[in-house]
């Protein structure tokens, strides 16, 4: 079932990736988030893994140019795993699944540990001595942030001796792991679609002078939260699986419906 | 009280240039208020002020963070704005930064049009992998990216040397359901991202863990997904250790893929 691993990323391959991680915004937007991005930042190494094999290539790159966002600081590590398993041309399911259940942790702890903890704590420090007056402040900031950057190198060498390590493993049981990774993964985008998708509705209907009803609150929010968000997203799953709509007009289409609604009050 | 001089305004344009590209890629975090607070003082040749505008900026905006997809005001402005306003108006750093704010919200959703806007070039972008075309890809990525320093560079070139009056009434005359828009299509288009994915993961036999994940999430209070994620592996460990290391039917993909 599997290929013989033939190694073509060397060590200075992952250095650039590291280096190279920190474009995944490029083209960040709320329909995919960092899709282009991460994939622009595996290109080269994509490119070299499967220098003879175009099929494959096109799959991997459409692999990627799925929804994702996590925490820029994780780039390297997550992509130096990934491409450590597209070099041993492990399963599209299972590289796919192991992909997905990592990114939105990542994407938690990374807030968690570098807006919500590291910033606060750098504002914090060099704002005191910048409102002294004294240049350190901005500095030390700068200084700080720099070696994060620095940091995402080792994590990306990091990243890619995991995934390494873990092919056998991941061979011996590949259709179990593929499964479970499927298990995963699918969980982890239930969870996204309820806590990325907000949809609220903003009508009120007044029923006597003085009491009005709240649809969002009162009706909608009683039957099931985020009732609205799952819809939708059934709605669009139906227009591209069966009736394959081209996404470009679903864009356009919700572009229209949002703005429509937010003219005349209804979200 | 100072006036801001052409050459002056054109350095401060080609920092928010830099600057602005930095905030879209989040990589050396200079777009942060005390970075580029302090660049305008350098620039304006007043260090301090730049140093205690950038620090009061930095302070207030400590809180304000672009996590998880969503848009903060935007530090840029606030950073430039706030030095640039004490220097030629002659007001205090803290009155600065409550003058800097119209600014920094209207950059805020000229960022919030750039991140819904660019969801129109996903598709560009998937067609041109599946003809592997490397440069009309890499020129979209690229290009994208310098379109967004070159917009920062206009508005702040605007604000701080040409027309500041009419950008801070800039604000005020967007209209207020326009603004409101972006903010919804913020939380709605990721939609279609999840339907595409969706698209080609869901399998019938997987549409149990598509629920289990959704209802977790919905009722479960966490800050971020690594319980459920946690609770998934769970999940998947029972399957796993259930299952004889034959394939299980029902398995078998019932997709035709992309």
């Amino acid at each position: 079932m599997k290929k013989e691993s033939n190694k073509v990323i060397t060590k200075s391959d992952l250095t650039k990736l590291g280096l190279r991680s920190s474009l995944v915004c490029l083209t960040f937007n709320y329909e995919r988030m960092m899709a282009s991005g991460f994939t622009y930042v595996q290109v080269p190494l994509l490119r070299k893994i499967y220098k003879n094999d175009k099929e494959g290539l096109k799959e991997a790159l459409a692999d990627n140019m799925e929804f994702i966002n996590t925490h820029p600081n994780f780039v390297g590590f997550l992509t130096g795993l990934l491409l450590s398993l597209e070099e041993a041309h492990e399963e599209r399911g299972i590289i796919k699944g192991i992909k997905t259940a990592l990114y939105a942790p990542l994407a938690g702890i990374g807030d968690a540990l570098f807006w919500f903890t590291l910033l606060p704590i750098m504002a914090g420090i060099c704002s005191s001595f910048a409102l002294e007056g004294n240049i350190i402040g901005p500095i030390l900031f700068a200084l700080v942030y720099l070696a994060l950057v620095v940091l995402r190198i080792p994590l990306t060498h990091f990243g890619y001796k995991l995934g390494t390590k873990s092919i056998e493993t991941i061979n011996e049981n590949a259709a179990k792991i593929s499964k479970a990774a499927g298990i995963v993964g699918i969980m982890v985008i239930g969870g996204l679609i309820a806590t990325y998708i907000s949809l609220q509705l903003t009508v009120t209907i007044p029923l006597n002078e003085g009491i009005t009803l709240d649809l969002q609150t009162e009706m909608l929010d009683k039957i099931f939260p985020n009732l609205l968000a799952i819809t939708y997203v059934g709605i669009l799953y139906y227009l591209l699986k069966k009736k394959n709509i081209k996404p470009v007009l679903l864009i356009l289409g919700t572009f229209i419906i949002v703005l429509a609604c937010s003219y005349f009050g209804i979200l | 009280m100072h006036e801001i001089t052409l050459f002056q305004g054109i350095l401060l344009a080609i920092m928010a240039f830099i600057v602005g590209m930095d905030f879209y890629l989040e990589v050396f975090f200079w777009f942060r208020p005390i970075i580029c607070g302090t660049l305008t003082g350098l620039i304006l040749g007043n260090l301090q002020l730049g140093l205690v505008c950038g620090g009061a900026a930095e302070l207030a905006f400590a809180g304000l963070t672009p996590a998880g997809g969503t848009q903060p005001p935007n530090p840029i402005l606030a950073g430039i704005m706030a030095p640039v306003l004490a220097y030629s108006t002659g007001v205090e750093a803290t009155e600065a930064l409550a003058l800097a704010l119209p600014f920094s919200f209207l950059m805020q959703y000229v960022v919030l049009m750039f991140w819904s806007g660019y969801s129109f070039l996903m598709p560009l972008m998937d067609k041109s992998l599946s003809e592997l075309n490397f440069k009309k890809f890499n020129f979209l990525s690229i290009g994208s990216l310098i379109l967004v320093g070159i917009v920062y560079a206009i508005i702040v070139f605007l604000c701080a040397y040409l027309a500041q009056d009419v950008m801070r009434n800039l604000v005020g005359m967007m209209p207020e359901w326009l603004s409101h828009g972006f903010e919804v299509l913020g939380g709605v288009l990721p939609a279609i991202g999840f339907a595409m994915l969706l698209k080609i993961m869901l399998k019938s036999w997987l549409i149990p863990y598509l629920i289990f994940g959704f209802i977790f999430a919905t009722f479960l209070p966490f800050s971020n997904l690594l319980p459920l994620a946690l609770t998934a592996v769970g999940m998947a460990l029972i399957d796993y250790y259930r299952q004889d290391n034959t394939v299980v039917k029902g398995e078998i993909d019932d997709e035709e893929g992309i």
